[in-house]
């Protein structure tokens, strides 16, 4: 095949369940934020759920970039690393810095509704190959190697993690902006 | 009704899946109880056959409790402009205007060219990270019912005249106020000194033409002062019913 050059989306969901200091942490203050929020999106109370602000509320999509300054410095934390996907080796290889935070549920009176997701948006891969159900990456920047040796991460398509965008086949300048 | 809960057994099913998985695998295969390095490589569940490989990685990271990127006081996130400093000054109108202390007071403008960090790239697509929320700050009051911000003289865009977002909360998060902070204008003004920067002023909105402003803007015009080499300074005192 071709190699092509990618970017890999994970789409990380917390909700009432989350138990790591990180996700707790993101969960427990992107709703405090919520309930800031909405409150410009519901005069006088009129709805409790995030799906029925959306639905009769103009403009109400705005909620997911206005609470999402409650998460931004969580994100800062991570370093760039891309938690939780792992290749077949059993470490974290993919670099980040670009995200997108969602509310999925939410409920101005029942914490155990809220529901949110921070989609990551890896670095530029190069996709070499397709082994059974592992993608053969490498990443975008042009090998160092005088040999001409690539070191490549096996990664396993799996739920929550998908090919973000398709890039410009040349390792270019555009593919390692990111 | 019963599909509604169909489909909602299905998405917690699939969003729980994946802590299973990695549950399992600590469980079996990598006795430190870490709780920041699970993660997954493989499909969930499904009894497929296709073997997943266990975390192991070195602990972290080690988060700790930020406020929202919003709780600072120097807004300008790099956009760059004339200085203005910002001093609001919160009273409640229901105990004879005494200062509110403890009141959050978030603000939000746009820059020099008239646009918000909420347009253009950062509503459905993905976004870098820092500097996604320029020009908007939040900051609790003092005894005196304060607070500062510094940020930049803000831009004009079509329809509106030169003004500042301020939405009060009470302590408690309730809702007091929301409203919009309006610069004097004409001969002398700082906003004819800004002089709409890069755009010019043509086409610009006075504020006895903004749909806002116009039913009068007493209550809500700031002072400004200062020059374009020395900076400006805002000031204004809002009364909220808390």
């Amino acid at each position: 095949m071709p190699v092509r050059t990618i970017t890999l989306c994970y789409r990380k969901i917390m909700d009432a369940s989350a138990t790591r200091p990180w996700d707790k942490l993101v969960w427990d203050d992107s709703y405090a934020e919520f309930r800031l929020q909405a409150q410009t999106f519901n005069p006088g109370n009129r709805y409790r759920s995030f799906g029925e602000i959306l639905h009769y509320v103009p403009n109400a999509e705005r909620l997911h970039f206005l609470v999402s300054g409650a998460v931004t410095g969580y994100v800062q934390q991570l370093n760039e690393r891309m938690p939780d996907v792992l290749d077949n080796l059993g470490r974290q290889f993919l670099k980040f810095n670009r995200f997108q935070f969602e509310l999925i549920n939410s409920d101005l009176q029942d914490k155990s509704k809220h529901q949110v997701a921070v989609n990551f948006v890896s670095e530029p891969l190069r996709w070499h190959d397709t082994v059974g159900p592992y993608l053969v990456v490498s990443e975008a920047r042009p090998a160092a190697a005088p040999t001409g040796e690539i070191l490549t991460h096996l990664v396993q398509l799996q739920p929550f993690l998908s090919i973000y965008s398709l890039l410009p086949a040349a390792p270019d300048a555009s593919a390692n902006a990111g | 009704m019963e599909r509604k809960h169909f489909l909602k057994s299905l998405l917690m099913g699939a969003a729980s899946a994946p802590v299973l998985l990695s549950a399992c695998g600590k469980d079996t295969v990598s006795p430190t109880s870490s709780t920041t390095t699970t993660g997954t490589t493989g499909t969930t569940g499904t009894g497929s056959g296709s073997c997943t490989v266990a975390p192991t990685e070195t602990e972290g990271p080690f988060p700790t409790k930020v406020p929202a990127s919003y709780v600072r006081s120097d807004i300008k996130d790099g956009k760059t402009g004339y200085e203005l400093g910002i001093t609001i000054s919160i009273t409640n109108s229901n105990s004879s205007c005494a200062a509110l202390a403890g009141a959050l007071v978030d603000i939000w403008h746009c820059d020099a060219e008239g646009n918000y960090s909420e347009y253009g790239g950062s509503g459905m697509q993905a976004t870098n990270y820092q500097a996604v929320h320029f020009l908007r700050g939040r900051q609790t009051t003092d005894a005196n019912g304060q607070v500062k911000f510094t940020s930049i003289f803000p831009g004009w865009y079509s329809g509106r005249a030169t003004h500042i977002h301020v939405h009060v909360y009470a302590a408690n998060g309730t809702s007091l106020k929301v409203t919009q902070i309006a610069f004097p204008e004409g001969t002398g003004s700082a906003v004819a000194a800004v002089n709409g920067y890069a755009k010019g002023l043509s086409g610009y909105t006075a504020n006895a033409s903004d749909n806002v402003f116009s039913d009068g803007v007493s209550l809500e015009m700031a002072a400004v002062t200062g020059s374009t080499t020395a900076g400006f300074q805002l000031a204004i005192s809002l009364a909220v019913p808390a």
